[in-house]
Formats: C-alpha cells, sequence, structure tokens
C-alpha cells in the first residue's frame, strides 16, 4: 500500500467491467433526476382502452394493469428507488464509519461498547425491523431508511475498524504518536487515507445491498405512497397478472439487477486493482487475522466474510 | 458420521483418555459455550430492540386507542381502553410489565383483536420454520456440491461457471427469484402452485408443493455463499502439507477431500451459513408476500399497516429468538465438526 491510490484507481476506471457500470449507473442517475420529466407520457395516466397491452410503438414496454405506461413508470420510478438506497447508505456511513475508527482510537471502554451495539444489531433481520419501524413511527421513506441504515451501519463499522487496526500498528504511526500528534490529526494524515478505499468499496457495495433492501420494502408497500411508481412497487402489481404478462416483472427486476449488479461491479473493480482485502472470498487471498466471527462463534481461522448481504 | 473419527496423529494427547461414551457429553460441551455467548447476545438485543420499538411508540403522538376506536369513540371510551391494556401508565412501567409477562410466554394481545399475541405467532411460526429448514437443507446440498465440485475442477470451465453464477446470483433479491420461480413453474409449465399453505402435520406432501418453490428462492442467496467460500476454502486446504501427507500415505482421494480437507474447509463456509440465516429468515417475510403464506411476515405486516403494537413486538422478538437458536446450532455444529476448532477448545 505504499503507492498511491490513484495509480489503481485510474487503472480500475479503465477496465471494461468498470466503463459498463460507469455509464449504468449515469444513466440511472440521469433518470434518478429527470426521470419523471423525460418519460413519454404521465406515469399516472390509464389507457383504459390499453390494459396489459404488450409492447408498441405508443407504449416500448407495454401498459400495466390500469393501461398505465410501464416504461413511463419505470423511468418516474427510478428517483424514488435510488434516493431511499442513497438515504440508507448514509445513515450506515455516518453511524459506521466514524464508530469504526474510534472504537481503534479511543480506548477500551468505546470499543467495547461499539462491539456489543455491532453484535445486538447483526442479529436484527432487516426487513422485520423496518417494517416494526414503519409500524409504530409512521410509513414513509424516510422512517424505513433509517431502519435500514441503521442496521447496515455494523458492515461500515466491521470493515473500518479492520481496515484502520492494520496500519495503527504502523512505524510511521508510532513515531507520529511518540512525536507528540494528537490522535485526530493521526486518524486525518495517515489512517483515513489508507481506510478510503476500503471504505470506497464497501460503500458500493452496501449501496447495491440497500437497494435491494429498498426493493424488498417498496414490494411490501412500505415507505412508499400508493399510486407513485416504484421498482418494488411494480413488481408487486405485476404478480398479480402473470398469467396475462409472465414477461413483466423481468422489466424492473432488470433494473434492480443492472443497478446492483453495476455497483458490484465498480466495487471489485477498486478492491481488485487496490488489492485491499475487503472481500477475499472466490479469491484467494485471506487474512485470518480480521475475522468477524459470528458473535459467540469458536475460534476458528475465517477469511473476512463477505459483506454483500441481502434484505 | 464415520467420518467423524480422527485420525490418531491429528488429536493431541490426552483425548485418548476420554470415556468413549463421550459423544453425548461432546454435544454437551459443544453447546456450552455458544450457548453462553448466544444468551450473550441474545439477550442485550432483545431488550435492546423491544424497547426502542416501546420507546418509539410512547415518543411518536399517535394514541392507539384513538386509533383503534376510530372517530366516534369518546374520551371515555378512550380512556377506558388506554386502562384496558395499561397504556395509562409510565413508560418503563410498562415496559418491564410487558417483559415480565413475555418471560413467561405472554406477549401480550392485539389493540385490534384483542387476541392474545402468543397465539397468532405460534399459529404462524411453523410456516416460517419448516420453510427455513427445508431452505437451509437447499443450501447446504446445492451450495456444498457447487463448492466442492468447483474446487476440485479448479480453474476449469465448472469452476468458472459456478464462480460466474455467484456473482449474478448476488444482484437478485431472493423475492425476485421467487417471482421467477411462479413463472416458470405455476405459469408456464404450471405443475406447482403460485401460492398458499398447507401445514407440513396435515399433509408433507402437499406441504412440499407449496414449501419447494418459496425454499428454493430463500435457498439461493445463502447457497450461493456458501459454494463460493467452500470453494475458496477448499482450495486453500488441499494445497496444505497434510493433505499431500494423505496422499504419500495412500489413502484414497475420496477419504483425503470428504475425511480430512472438506472437515477443515467447513469452518468458514459454516459460520458464512451462520450469517445467511439471519438474512434468509428477513428474506422470508418478502417471499411470504409474493407466494401468499399465511407467517410471521404477513402477521408483522398486517399489524404494522394498522399500529398494533404488542403484535409487532411480539413478532420482533419471536424472529430475535429464531436467530438466535440457529446462530447457536451453527456455532454448535462449528465446534464439534471441525477439528481446528475442537483444538482451540482443549
Amino acid at each position: 500500500m505504499t503507492r498511491k491510490t490513484a495509480g489503481p484507481l485510474r487503472r480500475a476506471v479503465r477496465l471494461r467491467s468498470t466503463k459498463i457500470a460507469l455509464v449504468i449507473l449515469g444513466a440511472v442517475a440521469v433518470l434518478g433526476f429527470l426521470g419523471g420529466t423525460l418519460a413519454p407520457s404521465d406515469p399516472l395516466a390509464q389507457d383504459t382502452s390499453n390494459l396489459l397491452a404488450g409492447p408498441s410503438g405508443a407504449h416500448w414496454l407495454g401498459t400495466d394493469y390500469l393501461g398505465r405506461d410501464v416504461l413511463s413508470r419505470l423511468m418516474d420510478a427510478t428517483g424514488r428507488s435510488v434516493v431511499g438506497a442513497v438515504e440508507a447508505v448514509t445513515v450506515a456511513f455516518l453511524l459506521g464509519v466514524p464508530a469504526g475508527l474510534g472504537s481503534v482510537v479511543f480506548g477500551r471502554v468505546f470499543e467495547w461498547v461499539a462491539q456489543r451495539l455491532v453484535d445486538a444489531v447483526m442479529t436484527l433481520p432487516y426487513i422485520i425491523f423496518a417494517i416494526a419501524v414503519t409500524g409504530i413511527i409512521g410509513n414513509g421513506r424516510d422512517q424505513a431508511m433509517l431502519a435500514i441504515g441503521v442496521l447496515l451501519a455494523p458492515l461500515f463499522f466491521r470493515v473500518t475498524r479492520a481496515a484502520a487496526l492494520a496500519f495503527t500498528r504502523a512505524q510511521y504511526v508510532e513515531v507520529a504518536e511518540l512525536l507528540g500528534a494528537s490522535r485526530g490529526w493521526i486518524i486525518r494524515t495517515h489512517i483515513w487515507s489508507k481506510v478510503l478505499p476500503t471504505v470506497a468499496v464497501t460503500t458500493a457495495q452496501l449501496s447495491a445491498a440497500a437497494l435491494l433492501a429498498v426493493s424488498s420494502l417498496s414490494f411490501l408497500g412500505i415507505g412508499v405512497k400508493p399510486p407513485a411508481p416504484t421498482w418494488g412497487g411494480m413488481l408487486s402489481s405485476d404478480l398479480g397478472f402473470l398469467a396475462q404478462q409472465p414477461w413483466a416483472p423481468a422489466i424492473p427486476a432488470l433494473a434492480i439487477m443492472l443497478t446492483a449488479g453495476s455497483l458490484n461491479a465498480i466495487a471489485d473493480a477498486i478492491r481488485d486493482t487496490t488489492g485491499i482485502a475487503v472481500d477475499p472470498i472466490g479469491r484467494g487471498a485471506t487474512r485470518p487475522d480480521a475475522v468477524p466471527a459470528l458473535p459467540g462463534a469458536p475460534a476458528v481461522a475465517v477469511p473476512e466474510q463477505e459483506e454483500r448481504i441481502h434484505a | 458420521m464415520t467420518t467423524l473419527e480422527i485420525s490418531p496423529a491429528v488429536e493431541p494427547a490426552g483425548a485418548a483418555a476420554e470415556p468413549p461414551a463421550g459423544r453425548r457429553a461432546g454435544w454437551g460441551r459443544a453447546f456450552a459455550r455458544p450457548l453462553r455467548s448466544a444468551l450473550s447476545v441474545g439477550i442485550p438485543v432483545v431488550l435492546l430492540s423491544t424497547f426502542i420499538t416501546y420507546a418509539m411508540g410512547a415518543l411518536t403522538d399517535t394514541n392507539p386507542a384513538a386509533q383503534v376506536l376510530g372517530e366516534t369513540a369518546t374520551p371515555a371510551d378512550i380512556d377506558r381502553m388506554n386502562h384496558y391494556f395499561g397504556l395509562d401508565r409510565p413508560l418503563l412501567v410498562q415496559y418491564f410489565s410487558w417483559l415480565g409477562h413475555a418471560l413467561t410466554g405472554d406477549l401480550g394481545r392485539s389493540y385490534f383483536t384483542t387476541l392474545p399475541v402468543t397465539d397468532s405467532i405460534t399459529q404462524a411460526l411453523p410456516v416460517n420454520v419448516s420453510i427455513a429448514v427445508l431452505s437451509v437443507l437447499l443450501a447446504v446440498l446445492v451450495g456444498g456440491g457447487l463448492g466442492i465440485g468447483a474446487a476440485l475442477s479448479s480453474g476449469g470451465w465448472f469452476d468458472r461457471a459456478v464462480t460466474m453464477l455467484c456473482s449474478a446470483v448476488a444482484t437478485v433479491p431472493p423475492f425476485v427469484v421467487g417471482i421467477g420461480l411462479i413463472v416458470l413453474f405455476s405459469v408456464t409449465v404450471p405443475i406447482l402452485p403460485s401460492g398458499g399453505y398447507v401445514p407440513f402435520t396435515e399433509d408433507p406432501g402437499q406441504w412440499l408443493r407449496f414449501a419447494i418453490l418459496p425454499s428454493i428462492a430463500l435457498s439461493v442467496d445463502a447457497a450461493a455463499g456458501l459454494a463460493r467460500q467452500l470453494r475458496t476454502s477448499l482450495v486453500g486446504e488441499l494445497r496444505a502439507n497434510y493433505i499431500t501427507g494423505a496422499d504419500v500415505r495412500g489413502l484414497t482421494r475420496r477419504r483425503v477431500v470428504f475425511g480430512h480437507a472438506l472437515r477443515n474447509a467447513a469452518g468458514p463456509a459454516l459460520t458464512l451459513l451462520g450469517y445467511s440465516i439471519p438474512q434468509l429468515i428477513g428474506a422470508m417475510v418478502v417471499a411470504e408476500a409474493a407466494f401468499n403464506l399465511p407467517g410471521l411476515g404477513k402477521l408483522g405486516l398486517d399489524a404494522a399497516s394498522k399500529g398494533d403494537i404488542p403484535v409487532i413486538q411480539g413478532v420482533l422478538v419471536t424472529m430475535i429468538g429464531l436467530v438466535v437458536v440457529c446462530n447457536l446450532l451453527v456455532n454448535a455444529a462449528l465446534l464439534r465438526l471441525t477439528p481446528h476448532a475442537k483444538r482451540q477448545e482443549r
């Protein structure tokens, strides 16, 4: 890790898989901001003479059970689906990364409390917790995403902590400590830049995970206001008309898969070109010292677990 | 279970002194430590999450009684209902009274139906448990098989195909896999029902017809993770010196792979399986909606849409309990099955 990360990052961008992924994510971002205005027709307008129609010149992807244009709904849904994921990952980042860095630097009490909280939160199944939270404080996107963000935070915590731990024992950090540098200064100058690629990979992976969680929740009707389209909500309404349109769920499903797949591809590219071991599974490199063992697991030499989690 | 015997060369001294009747005692001991740590994680998480949900309920200005009784309720009606459910007491008193009852198996009553929450949960729970068991079995069989196959053909086409399949699967939420399965096996080739449920105790054959599609959908993720992890660790183990030693001693390839390498490689894979079980249980909530199953997820979802807090609490506690029990079982199995962990235990 002595070389600068700019080189490997540029190499990551040069990979073909990264280019394709960036194009897809760019399109998703554009649709996210402008989807509703770019859409060829009103995503809520009902064309009652054209219910459950197949693809045609007027409706490129056909119409749904109320005669609404599927392409327009898909485009309009992009923003709503993606913003939720971004919210959840932001919450998780803000909770997990500082705590992960802090657990390495701020002594044993902080570390112990943070570890116990992480063990506890890891046990909660995401979706049911999000359902419970929205059932109590109201069924809105912000509430649902807060819940998902809290439950994703431990993954940020673990990864950041493991990455930072490796560098706190470095000699240049010891030297800085001996020279009287403050903990905050050491984190900013020495540790953060080394932890950054790991955090970037985790952010990409957890964004994919959050997108899947958001889609699952909107499939259940959580965190959305009904007439407004979401990818998960489109899947849910397609489910009722499989006999007429068995191919219909493939459209929103493909949107979810392409977005999540692009995020994962970028995570893989950064990891492979920077040589960091966030996810050595299936790629050989193992670091038995950074074992995030199951709560209460016996000490088996386990390679770091893959932080790619489904809801 | 014949592969459980360990060659004396591997077993540390002193183990031979153990009475041969120690298999049962072995499981007991295998449970003791994971039980302690499962409780040390499980108890705080139950306390924390239930208190959070209680506090959230109290901090929001929604009044359950007013919501339940509707617009025609008089203030006296609301007071009466608040008193009936103990909502007129301070938050901490309410919480600890709920907790005390929960410890005896009484999770309170629904605000809306006034049915005991415990009864609704015991009705729904078998759906989740039976389907979870089936999907974990499927995950172990399919994931284990693919992982072992990939490791043995390391670098070959089968290996690459498995790796690609596992990456592709990571981008599909289980309920989307479920919808795909419904399209394939209920619409295109209508051989299986698209939704519904028959209890296992009523008719195991019918149960399997209803349970197989959701179980496959839920197992896909865990199977992919398992295959990938098992492949990596098995490839690593097969390069180890003791494998060369076993080969030199003239043991058959099958004995070497299944009797030695696999037992050491299984540890990380089992740990990963332990991680994927909470996700599997969480994903089942969504699969229940896709397959129209009368499980805990449907119970919780219906309760959440009405703000029926006792039912939400009960479902949450039951789910956490399920996760803690699964982790306990996986950890006990880990200690029991993997030689490495056993050595560390002594």
